[in-house]
């Protein structure tokens, strides 16, 4: 197991390089000519200038030194500044993350334990009251767009009824800011959880009855073990594999955050801005928070790996 | 028959499952009794209602099955020497106190398929002690010792580190012993066998069999056993149901069955037999037609199609039940037209 864990470490290495050059590469073949950012319009009128700032930055070097000398940068924690407002990156990854990481954090944690026993409880008492709620709300949580919901939201908590905030994380002059942030959080939350739960819901109980269906639930049964241990012991446990898959995956959305809901409630975290970044062409800002985004997926699946490896005794064999 | 013998008794059991909408029967009027210490075997071939029946009786059928019974009745002897009945029939939960009561401890159950009767995420040993503890209220130290008996006895060969293996890390023979080991565990009054040796092949199924003879032999336990086997049934059976299309046409002792078969389907049955120094050119019996649908079933005797005996009278209405001697029934017209013959 040890050995296991080192050997999925190691292998992520090579992983980010890969990733890294992906996204260096990608954003170089896009065109977009840094030195017109920073360059007054003057002295764009003026090329020899332009050639020698351009000299400076080392734009004009090989584009494989171009990459190590980037690469180089983002390890040594340098991550430059970005191109349209000349803010350091790494205190806009420090302003935008918290707000990111609260949102996700939330409806992540609510996401899991409202879809869990949701699914759960639908595939006990299939075809009962709860198994449709739950169906049609899944149904519904996977079939509207986050965008929409995040809308109808705003239209109903915040435009007609006024009981919530409509953007932002805090109010300017509020009387009480914990209780203020608490309210800015809720209609954003609500909107990522709906969507995140759907998913997990109809997993959860599909999986659920597939496990129920088996011949070793039928075994147990016939123990004589009441029936919620056969439910929980053998039952979930067994169902918990394919519903891990998508929870643990979505870890990275942790740190990439959900860029719709973040644009519709005008949510200062990482998502929105790179969706800004993107818009502005500001390039030295979207590799770098792609680069976070793909790590974050990265170490999610790594994750997954040990999960699995942990809950199944088969995989952890084969190791 | 005196009460005092009989374990199991059931009457008039009929399961039915429901699939679009309709209801299909799949076992019909069945009623039997199991004599305490004694093997009951029930023979018929493939999707005859063997297994729907005892899942029935144990209750361990899908949400979509119903089970409807005159009489399920489990005798359980009691220490000072009473019986208490316990009516399954009249259970309110399948899966109630009532019933896991009796599961495992009283009434246990050894599956078809052990490749996927085990749950492949705990290891072997805690899945045989899981029933035990949770009937016996026993230590796990107390459990695991009683665990490596019971492999011990079924030869699991080296069982003390074999009872923290995986299912994955059993062969099949193993596997079964396993399942077995579960079954018999807590020491229940009956086990029934869902033709627990069909999955293995020959050298394994008579040590399998060896064993449950042994633990009759020795602990006095009563069995029920679901085969097609019929050298199986000859060789443990005291008494057969013969099983066909959800009802039994023909039940009595084993020697009433072997030497005397009345019913057209268990004399067919017993000629497609093959015995060991049959000649080469002789052929097999094999019986004429498949077995029908259950849910396009006609009026009258469910074998009419396929009996060489095949009559008007088979074809329509209720087929009466004779009992032509001491406990041998069968369910055919010709052994009423027999009767009054002879």
């Amino acid at each position: 197991m040890l050995k296991y864990t080192i050997k999925k470490l190691l292998m992520m290495i090579p992983m980010l390089l890969i990733i890294s050059a992906l996204i260096f590469f990608g954003m170089q073949a896009t065109g977009i000519d840094p030195v017109n950012y920073l360059a007054s319009p003057d002295m764009a009128a003026n090329p020899e200038l332009m050639e020698q700032l351009r000299e400076s930055m080392g734009l004009n070097d090989p584009i494989i030194v171009q990459y190590f000398r980037w690469l180089g940068q983002m390890l040594t924690g340098n991550f430059g500044t970005s191109l349209s407002t000349g803010t350091p990156i790494a205190s806009i990854i420090a302003n935008y993350l918290p707000a990111t990481l609260i949102l996700s954090t939330i409806a992540l944690i609510l996401s899991t334990i409202l879809g869990i026993a949701l699914g759960i409880i639908s595939a006990v008492r299939q075809n009962g009251i709860i198994d449709y709620i739950g169906r049609i709300l899944a149904v519904l949580g996977q079939a509207v767009p986050q965008f929409i919901i995040g809308m109808i939201l705003l239209a109903v908590f915040s435009v007609q009824l006024g009981w919530l905030p409509s953007s932002g994380r805090y109010s300017a002059n509020a009387a009480n800011p914990t209780i203020d942030a608490i309210q800015h959080l809720i209609l954003p939350v609500i909107a990522v959880t709906i969507s995140m739960c759907a998913v997990l819901v109809r997993y959860t109980r599909n999986s659920m009855l597939d496990i129920m269906n088996s011949d070793y639930i039928r075994l147990a049964r016939s123990k004589g073990i009441p029936e919620w241990k056969v439910y929980i012991k053998h039952g979930f446990r067994n169902a918990l594999r394919p519903v891990l898959v998508i929870l643990v995956s979505r870890i990275s959305l942790l740190f990439s955050g959900s860029v719709v809901v973040e644009n519709v409630f005008a949510w200062p975290g990482v998502g929105a801005e790179l969706t800004d970044a993107v818009v502005a062409g500001d390039y030295t800002v979207v590799m770098v928070l792609a680069l976070v985004i793909a790590a974050s997926v990265l170490v999610a699946s790594f994750l997954l790996d040990i999960i699995t490896a942990l809950l199944d005794p088969r995989v952890r064999a084969n190791l | 028959m005196s009460e005092k013998n009989v374990i199991l008794k059931v009457r008039n059991l009929s399961t039915s499952f429901v699939s679009d909408g309709r209801e299909v029967r799949i076992v019909k009027n069945v009623s039997f009794d199991v004599k305490r210490g004694k093997t009951l075997a029930i023979v018929g071939e493939s999707g005859c209602g063997k297994s729907v029946t005892m899942n029935s009786i144990l209750r361990l059928l899908g949400r979509n099955a119903k089970v409807t019974a005159d009489k399920i009745d489990f005798y359980e002897k009691m220490p000072d020497g009473d019986m208490k009945i316990h009516h399954i029939n009249e259970f309110k939960k399948p899966n109630g106190k009532e019933m896991n009561f009796l599961r495992g401890q009283k009434i246990s159950m050894v599956f078809q398929d052990p490749m996927s009767s085990l749950d492949p995420v705990y290891r072997v040993g805690d899945q045989v002690m899981e029933g035990l503890r949770e009937h016996c209220k026993i230590s796990k130290k107390e459990a695991r010792e009683r665990t490596l008996e019971i492999f011990k006895k079924l030869g699991i060969p080296d069982p003390e580190k074999r009872m923290n293996c995986y299912p994955y890390e059993f062969s099949g023979g193993m596997k079964q012993r396993v399942v077995i080991a579960i079954a018999i565990i807590c020491n229940p009054d009956l086990i029934i066998c869902d033709e627990p040796t069909t999955a293995l092949d020959v050298t394994i199924q008579a040590q399998i069999m060896d064993i449950l003879q042994d633990l009759q032999d020795t602990l006095g336990i009563s069995i029920v056993m679901i085969t097609h086997n019929m050298g199986l049934v000859a060789q443990m059976a005291s008494e057969v149901c013969v099983m066909y299309m959800g009802r039994i046409v023909e039940k009595g002792a084993a020697e009433d069955i072997f030497d005397h078969p009345c019913h057209p389907y268990t004399q067919a049955l017993l000629k497609s037999v093959p015995v060991l120094g049959m000649s080469g050119e002789k052929e097999l019996a094999t019986i004429p037609g498949a077995t029908p649908n259950p849910a396009e079933l006609k009026d009258g005797c469910e074998f009419a199609d396929r009996c060489s005996y095949c009559t008007e009278a088979c074809r329509s209405g209720e087929i009466p039940v004779y009992e032509i001697s001491a406990g041998h029934t069968v369910r055919c017209i010709r052994a009423g037209q027999q009767e009054v013959t002879s």
